[in-house]
């Protein structure tokens, strides 16, 4: 039984790790309508910024607000620069895939002559141990938790009640009337690249910071499960890979302590699959991206 | 109606002309050579078969569509070629016949994104002010904008326009999917009162007859090619009208028929 009470604990951590990755991905599709395959290589190349101030003695803290900022404009410029111009054109949804999936492969392989192969690990990433019940966590998981709390709490003030949440919200849902109404709406694509990038280059450090190690190859692993909780509570919709996240992180950790670690991303796929089975719009999805909650 | 028999004969000046506009999708010209005009107090009615490139008009109008050729002018500026958003900035309000709220979003949000250039003192004003032209509103403020029935959708739509106040007011069929009775009192009381408050008002309609009883002028549309205007009047004593119009594959008759319509 303790092994279960522990295995909740981690459960915890996965799931705050995953809600900001998935949040952040779903957010970029359900405002943008991209489905941006480089999430994962955006992330861990957050993660080595992290990682080398990290190494020159900063600590890992102000390597993750670093990694968010990172994130924030490496996100905007992959729009502007490459999805955007081909938005322009006219390239089709399917090819738009594509051409991330493109980018994804160059970030991976710009970044190996840079940061190498193998593995790396943080330096002050575990902390005091906390002991709670059977639920043992470091210092550092229990705060990993509290900024993804944080941060879910946020995104929810920013949707629900500011004027550009809804302004995101109004462009998601209908861009043209958008636009009549007088919403900057390249504007707002600006700020959701920005604020999706933010959550995308903090939840790669998160991500590093909660393996033992991370390896550039990680990258691709980041994405599948951001991808999978996105899709799992309903693509487009923030509540919805909120949801993901819980039961995706719950699962999989549960899973290895009843099973074995090696299958936990198995058993996780496989609840995947049966949601998408019975319920292929995903959990919560509504018509329309980014419906008001409840 | 009398009201359009004795009004007086003259024009006011135009707050928005289109002149020898040609735009469609994808470099496929739509509408050619097609000029309107639109001044304060105005209802200009645009009749024509279905395909015969109403909605393009309006959507060029607002900027959404781009122009092949042509000018558009705001008052005495030139606009062609502006953004959707600087053209509501300047009092340009547009209601697309179908996508016309933001379903996801509640009647307020949507309000409050119709308002979306004002501050946060003026939303709160003009969405009671709002609320008194259509008290409908008020109790569902805080009801999701895809719960509504047709008729309050379309009273939200206006009511989302009109959070700006613009000065001109583009509707694209605002009475498709509404009742007879429905459509019959949001056109001769609202959009005439909209009229009657100063605005210009360019007006779409499949139901032909109901728009020539509330318009002041009107253009027939046909194959993108304006190919009869005039004062409604003047338009329905020409003998051949009907035979024009219907030759036109247009069911004027058909469009009196609330039976047919509801069909």
């Amino acid at each position: 039984m303790d092994l279960y009470v522990a295995a909740f604990g981690f459960g915890l951590v996965g799931m705050s790790v995953i809600a900001i990755a998935a949040v952040g991905f779903t957010m970029q599709f359900g405002i943008t309508n991209m489905i941006n395959l480089a999430y994962g290589e955006v992330m861990i190349s957050s993660a080595y910024v992290a990682y080398y101030l990290n190494k020159a003695g900063i600590t890992i803290w102000v390597g993750m607000i670093a990694g968010a900022v990172f994130g924030a404009v490496f996100s905007f410029l992959l729009n502007r620069v490459v999805y955007a111009p081909f938005l322009r054109r006219g390239t089709s949804h399917i090819g738009m895939v594509i051409v991330s999936l493109a980018v994804s492969l160059m970030v991976a392989n710009l970044l190996l002559p840079i940061v190498g192969y193998y593995s790396v690990s943080y330096q002050d990433t575990t902390g005091g141990l906390i002991r709670a019940g059977g639920i043992v966590l470091t210092t550092n998981q229990i705060a990993i938790i509290g900024v993804a709390v944080v941060l879910m709490l946020l995104i929810h003030g920013l949707l629900r009640y500011t004027r550009l949440g809804k302004a995101m919200r109004a462009t998601a849902a209908n861009p043209t009337l958008a636009r009549n109404c007088g919403i900057p709406t390249g504007r707002v694509i600006d700020a959701v690249w920005l604020i999706t990038g933010a959550l995308c280059g903090l939840a790669g450090v998160v991500a590093a910071m909660n393996s033992d190690s991370f390896a550039i190859a990680n990258g691709a692993g980041f994405l599948i499960t951001a991808l999978a909780a996105a899709v799992l509570g309903g693509a487009g919709q923030p509540y919805g890979a909120m949801i993901g996240a819980v039961i995706i992180g719950m699962v999989t950790e549960l899973s290895a302590a009843a099973w074995s670690p090696e299958y936990k991303e198995v058993v996780a796929f496989g609840i995947l699959v049966l949601v998408m089975v019975l319920r292929p719009q995903g959990l919560l999805a509504k018509r329309g991206a980014l419906a008001a909650a409840g | 109606m009398s009201d359009s028999l004795t009004r007086v004969e003259a024009r006011p000046a135009p707050s928005l002309q289109a002149l020898d506009i040609t735009s469609g999708y994808g470099g496929v010209p739509v509408i050619r050579d097609v000029s309107i005009s639109v001044g304060p107090r105005e209802v200009v009615a645009i009749i024509g078969p279905n395909g015969a490139g109403k909605s393009t008009l309006l959507k060029s109008l607002v900027g959404i569509l781009r122009l092949d050729a042509g000018r558009i002018l705001l008052g005495a500026d030139d606009v062609t070629g502006r953004s959707p958003e600087e053209l509501a900035r300047r009092g340009v309000g547009y209601v697309p016949q179908v996508n016309d709220i933001f379903e996801p979003l509640t009647v307020l949000e949507n309000l409050e994104m119709g308002g979306y250039l004002l501050n946060a003192r003026q939303v709160k004003e003009r969405v009671g002010e709002v609320g008194a032209v259509f008290p409908q509103l008020p109790p569902m403020l805080a009801r999701r904008a895809d719960k509504l029935s047709g008729g309050e959708r379309k009273m939200l739509a206006i009511a989302r326009v009109l959070m700006l106040d613009p000065d001109i007011l583009i509707l694209d069929e605002p009475t498709a999917n509404l009742s007879p009775k429905l459509a019959d009192s949001l056109l001769r009381e609202q959009v005439r009162r909209l009229a009657g408050l100063g605005k210009a008002v360019v007006l779409v309609e499949q139901r032909a007859r109901a728009a020539l009883q509330i318009a002041d002028w009107t253009s027939v549309l046909v194959s993108g090619s304006v190919r009869l205007e005039g004062r409604p009047k003047e338009l329905l004593d020409r003998q051949d009208f009907e035979e024009l119009f219907l030759g036109a594959g247009t069911e004027l008759a058909a469009s009196d028929n609330s039976k047919l319509e509801e069909a």
